[in-house]
């Protein structure tokens, strides 16, 4: 039997049927191309929404895409645990005077509220979060910073991770030393007893478990920034 | 792509390798199925009548190694995604390293299977996958009468799970790249790369579950996909269309 009798004779059978299978490939890969175009559209309107309902499952809310719900996001294999009460903020360095803040200075000194979205650098935000602490310029101030310096380094309670700020990034007024978050005492979670926020970059920049602020004269590579994560982490990459 | 029909892929019987097993090792167990088809003179031939090439090499390895790499990314992607557990298992770098490089991964065994000289049974699959006969589309309608539909070697349900996977690793791959490696101007399309990722974990995670759920209950297959082999009398009630194709097949070779 010829080839071409065999296909004939077959014409019922898959090798004369319709293409369906490299159609719905291309389909997906093509509703893959419109999410990536239009999601964050979508996600910005209706993530509220899907948060009410992410609320309401409980432990699988997490689940739920598209939710305004943070991802807990920790480097060593579990979350420190910082008594407030004994809490001490560290701030030494190139300054005139090293400072041990606890929960009650930072509650004494000038405080600022901001709302603002928390923004990864992979992707997902969380808007209009409500921030509330000290400004770190107000912090350097206080300790009085000496001329030479250039940098802020931060160091975290969970022993690993680290940040930096140029002094300009420093004293910024968006960026807080936060105690308080979506109304209420910082969780440990989220970072607490006390954290940075820089709202003008990505989150990886806002390191939780605040412990240290060393004034100093270099920037140096912080945590994420050693796997390839910019330093200077502008959200949208503005500036 | 050519639309020449596939070189015809699941014609070796079990009998012509089990033989020639036998007659390479003579000391083998008596018990084992080679030493019988080399002491039954019929043996051969009654053989080839119980079992049939479903897969061949190329294509288990092929499905294990992307099974392998599969499921290690729903874990290592559940403990990204899912703060309840991101937050026991904690180190995050190192996890996010482990999933982005194996996801990085996940397509090449496939991509190799089909360029290499090891490719025919594999991309005749996958030709298969693709072409849908009435039948398939049958296999979503008429539930409670599925075994009397002339499925070819995959039926609808198979084809639809195979486009399913197959489309959603490329939209995970690319998804997963941007959110990795793309530049910080990109935020709005790293913020829909991130949707479209999440929900393609929830789906891939139910496909796959589906997947496993499928073969555990149908041991028979299931086997096939670790010995390449099915039993004949199953493949001819399950897959009447694909072995008439056999059959044919066999009967035209001289």
């Amino acid at each position: 039997m010829s080839e071409h009798d065999q296909t004939e004779a077959k014409d019922d059978t898959e090798r004369s049927a319709t293409h369906v299978g490299r159609r719905a490939v291309l389909g997906l890969a093509g509703l893959g191309a419109v999410g990536i175009a239009f999601g964050a559209k979508v996600d910005n309107a209706i993530g509220g929404a899907l948060t009410s309902v992410s609320n309401k499952l409980g432990g699988l809310g997490a689940l739920v895409p598209g939710a305004d719900n943070f991802r807990i996001y920790t480097v060593t294999g579990s979350i420190p645990t910082i008594s407030p009460e004994t809490y001490r903020l560290k701030v030494d360095g190139l300054v005139e005077h090293s400072l041990e803040l606890s929960i009650d200075d930072l509650r004494s000194m000038p405080r600022t509220k901001l709302v603002h979205y928390f923004q990864c650098v992979t992707g997902w935000r969380v808007p209009s979060v409500h921030w509330e602490g000290v400004k770190l310029s107000v912090i350097l101030e206080a300790a009085g910073v000496k001329s030479s310096a250039t940098a802020v380094s931060f160091f975290s309670g969970d022993g690993v991770y680290t940040e930096s700020l140029t002094m300009g990034q420093a004293h910024l007024p968006d960026v807080l030393v936060a105690d308080r978050m979506i109304g209420d005492d910082v969780t440990a979670e989220h970072g607490g007893p006390v954290r940075l926020y820089v709202a003008p970059m990505y989150g990886y920049k806002s390191i939780k478990w605040l412990d240290r602020i060393q004034v100093s004269n270099q920037v140096i590579t912080g945590y994420w920034e050693q796997y390839g994560y910019p330093i200077n982490a502008w959200i949208g990459g503005q500036a | 792509m050519s639309s020449e029909p596939a070189a015809p892929a699941g014609t070796r019987t079990r009998a012509s390798t089990a033989a020639g097993t036998a007659a390479a090792s003579t000391s083998a167990d008596p018990g084992s199925p080679a030493a019988r088809v080399a002491t039954t003179p019929t043996g051969a031939k009654r053989l080839s009548q119980v079992s049939v090439q479903r897969f061949d090499r190329t294509e288990r390895v092929v499905h294990w190694t992307t099974a392998i790499l599969m499921l290690e990314l729903l874990v290592t992607g559940a403990i990204l995604y899912l703060p309840s557990i991101a937050l026991r298992v904690g180190h995050r770098a190192l996890v996010e390293n482990i999933h982005v490089y194996s996801g990085l991964a996940l397509l090449l065994p496939l991509v190799i299977g089909v360029l290499g000289p090891w490719r025919a049974h594999l991309v005749a699959d996958l030709r298969r996958f693709d072409r849908w006969t009435r039948a398939d589309w049958d296999w979503f309608h008429v539930k409670q009468k599925r075994s009397h539909l002339p499925a070819g070697k995959f039926n609808g349900g198979q084809k639809a799970e195979a486009s399913f996977l197959g489309g959603s690793m490329v939209v995970m791959l690319v998804t997963g790249v941007l959110m990795r490696f793309a530049p910080s101007s990109w935020i709005t399309w790293q913020q829909g790369a991130t949707l479209v990722h999440d929900v393609g974990f929830l789906t891939v995670g139910v496909a796959v579950i589906g997947h496993i759920y499928m073969a555990m209950s149908r041991p028979e297959q299931l086997k096939s996909i670790f010995t390449g082999f099915i039993d004949r009398k199953w493949a001819v009630r399950n897959n009447p269309a694909w072995m008439a194709e056999v059959e044919t097949e066999v009967a035209d070779k001289p």
